[in-house]
């Protein structure tokens, strides 16, 4: 598998994530407690074999650079493989230009000095498990020029909103790749994932350019899709897309399924992360926990139920956590009762009293707020 | 500190025997403790912690899993130039045949080639089989500050247990040592011995060197380097320490040990971020706990899945505690499974041991804990 780049990009332009995304970048999101949204391609990656990997980001690259500094982290020897941040500079003018091409050709050139024969191509907001050796080999028996990956899924009416579509032939040809907009529950979700020789996507780059300002890797796919064999690859298992608020929250919710997740994670195909050493957690005897994840570092005297929290979270006695997404580092006081709510690093929630939401319209806590 | 200007060397080739099976297969060292760390994570991250750079790991009993475990000292950032943790087993040199080491101080004395190597002013000699958190750079400064040749770091014990350790006698304004006795019937201080010593280099390699040949020497710190030190008039002092210190040496000990994380004193406190204690990695996902769990007074890590109840315990890490199953009074160290329906208490139960569908295990009104290391058969 060294002969493939594994590249990682932003979640682009048509997706933004109320509030969590004002701090950093989707693939940065915290998720299930102890990872980042970027854990899962980056592992899949090195799971796979792959040891060149990059990793695009655009606005707030901080907590990125920072979680992304070890190759070691993900199994990777730092000798031989590579994992390398690549900035972009968002335009400023017109969010319209900020496409995954822009970012691509800004860094052409190393993509171009890459030794690679084929390139990976896979989203920094997408939550999945693939083996990319096996999928490089049907590419490679397929004899397409471009497979996409996707997945079927039968409630893309409220789901996956802004999320492309694949529309197939009966010999998995891709015929169309669309936006979808909710008009029917059975779509063919494309996972932003493809597997090409790293020739043609250089080639198809440069088409893109030519062709408009604001031309994306979908874009020029489906402009040459009549000059190439574009085939899709379906893929089954958990899926999430963090294409908003809500759809982060049902990813992490999802998973309190201890069947699903340990799929997803597992001996066999661990997802690494960047170790904080955070002790084990410490639940009081006045704890009542049901149904739930919870990260190292915690300690808990309080009642949590249905919830994923995160590293070193302190729960108080007398506070009621139900159906949350708590993240890292916060404090939630006693007679604090929460439901269904996001809440972000280092918040403290101390004199709030009751703030309850909805599943489908769930809540958010800001970071580093005292409420 | 400046760099290079303490070295620390680590005892760590004690078999551990009074713990049973659980040391069948591995040092003491490298025991489990806590949820996730292992018994000589504790010294390792004082050292990372107090800046030191350059640990030696003395191993000798069943070295396999500490030698792979602490080699390279990555696991406590111990891997910058300049530092290193280093793995010294008894080996064979040109002068004289392969010997194993006789004591405590010979294993020092067998690398005085390794120490000179580094050329520090200072050794810490630290035993691998403690609990506690300390700052060696602290001690330091005592010793430097008293001009000292030698301190040893002591813990005021109940005058009643006293005669169980070696007791140091001291001046109680200026700390100077006046005499040591090792397990004293009548003890006249309460200040025992934690086995934690700082040396002027230059004068415990003189020491060494003759005690090496010595026949009569048992090649001991506490039996011999001690006692030739306050001989000989040199200057020993005694630092003493406040905090959580234990030794781990037996079952009960272990288990108590464990149980302290969850006492509401908490004196240990691993959630210090200022102190952090470092080990390796686990790449298990967050701890699960079931829409039926209970879990009342527990310290549980990573990997750990909990659908009984969980009550007065400590879980290490990819524990599996079934439905239907209570565990109290319990250590469960990692990858042990308890089946559905079974009831596990006052136990330490061994990595990866199985007890079975309804099966019963432990008594709480023992007054030994059950080491549990073999699976115990249930209903299924």
């Amino acid at each position: 598998m060294s002969s493939v780049l594994g590249i990682i990009t932003a979640s682009g332009n048509k997706i933004r994530v109320q509030g969590l995304q004002d701090y950093r970048p989707i693939s940065a999101f915290s998720f299930l407690g102890r990872y980042r949204v970027i854990d899962f391609p980056v592992s899949n990656f090195s799971n796979s074999g792959m040891d060149r990997i990059q990793v695009y980001v655009g606005q707030n690259p901080r907590s990125l650079a920072e979680h992304l500094g070890n190759e070691r982290v993900y199994n990777i020897n730092p000798k031989r493989g590579k994992l390398q941040l690549l900035f972009n500079q968002d335009s400023r003018v017109n969010d319209i230009y900020n496409t995954d091409v822009a970012a691509f050709t800004e860094n052409m050139k190393v993509i171009e000095r890459a030794p690679q024969e084929y390139v990976v191509i896979t989203p920094g907001y997408m939550i999945f498990k693939q083996n990319y050796d096996e999928l490089l080999k049907s590419h490679i028996e397929s004899g397409a020029d471009v497979t996409l990956l996707y997945q079927k899924v039968d409630n893309a009416r409220e789901s996956y909103r802004n999320c492309l579509t694949l529309e197939l032939n009966r010999q998995k040809g891709v015929t169309e790749i669309a936006r979808n907009l909710g008009t029917a529950k059975e779509k063919n979700i494309f996972m932003d994932t493809a597997v090409m020789k790293r020739e043609l996507f250089i080639d198809l780059l440069h088409r893109a350019v030519k062709t408009s300002a604001i031309c994306s890797l979908s874009d020029i796919l489906n402009i040459e899709n009549e000059n190439l064999d574009i085939r899709g690859v379906q893929h089954k298992g958990y899926l999430a897309a963090i294409t908003d608020l809500r759809s982060y929250y049902d990813a992490n919710m999802e998973l309190l399924n201890y069947d699903l997740s340990s799929q997803l994670i597992s001996s066999s195909w661990p997802i690494y992360t960047v170790t904080t050493d955070s002790c084990p957690v410490h639940y009081y005897q006045t704890a009542k926990v049901k149904n739930s994840m919870v990260a190292n570092g915690c300690v808990i005297s309080g009642t949590v139920e249905n919830s994923v929290i995160g590293r070193d979270v302190r729960i108080e006695e007398g506070a009621v956590v139900k159906n949350c997404v708590v993240l890292g580092h916060t404090t939630i006081k006693k007679n604090v009762h929460l439901t269904c709510q996001v809440v972000d690093k280092w918040a403290q929630v101390i004199h709030a009293g009751e703030i309850t939401a909805t599943p489908d319209a769930p809540g958010y806590i800001r970071r580093d707020d005292v409420i | 500190m400046k760099q290079g200007e303490m070295l620390a060397m680590i005892l760590a080739g004690g078999r551990g025997s009074r713990l049973k099976d659980l040391t069948n297969k591995v040092a003491k060292p490298a025991v489990d403790f806590g949820g996730k760390y292992r018994i000589i994570d504790f010294p390792l991250s004082n050292c990372a912690n107090s800046g030191i750079n350059i640990v030696g790991v003395l191993t000798q009993y069943e070295s396999v899993l500490l030698n792979s475990y602490v080699a390279g000292g990555s696991k406590w950032g111990l891997d910058t130039r300049n530092s290193g943790v280093f793995v010294l087993p008894p080996r064979e040199k040109a002068d004289q045949g392969l010997d194993v080491y006789r004591g405590t101080a010979d294993a020092i004395s067998q690398n005085i080639d390794f120490i000179d190597s580094y050329d520090p002013d200072y050794i810490l000699v630290l035993s691998g089989d403690h609990i506690y958190k300390m700052n060696y750079d602290w001690m330091l400064d005592f010793h430097k500050a008293n001009h000292a040749d030698a301190t040893i770091a002591v813990i005021p014990v109940p005058m009643k247990e006293a005669s169980r350790f070696g007791i140091m006698n001291t001046d109680e304004t200026t700390h100077q040592i006046t005499e040591f006795e090792e397990k004293p019937a009548q003890p006249k201080s309460n200040l025992a011995s934690m086995g934690i010593y700082i040396f002027t280099w230059k004068l415990l390699r003189k020491m060494l060197v003759a005690d090496m040949k010595n026949p009569d020497s048992h090649h001991d710190f506490g039996k011999d380097i001690i006692p030739a030190l306050l001989a000989d008039g040199k200057r020993l002092f005694a630092y003493e320490f406040k905090g959580y210190w234990k030794d781990v040496g037996t079952i009960d000990s272990l288990w108590e040990a464990n149980m302290d994380l969850i006492d509401k004193k908490d004196e240990l406190n691993l959630s210090d971020s200022g102190w952090k204690i470092y080990t390796q990695d686990a790449t298990e996902m967050p701890q699960y706990i079931g829409p039926e769990a209970n879990i009342e007074t527990a310290y549980i890590t990573q990997g750990s899945r909990i659908e009984g109840t969980v009550k007065n315990s400590v879980i290490f890490t990819g524990v599996t505690v079934s439905r239907g199953a209570v565990v109290e009074d319990t250590v469960l160290m990692p990858g042990s499974f308890v089946g559905e329906g079974a009831k596990v208490t006052r136990s330490l139960v061994k990595g990866g041991v199985r007890i079975g569908k309804n099966a019963a295990v432990g008594d709480a009104a023992s007054e030994n804990i059950l080491l549990v290391a073999k699976d115990v058969k249930g209903e299924d």
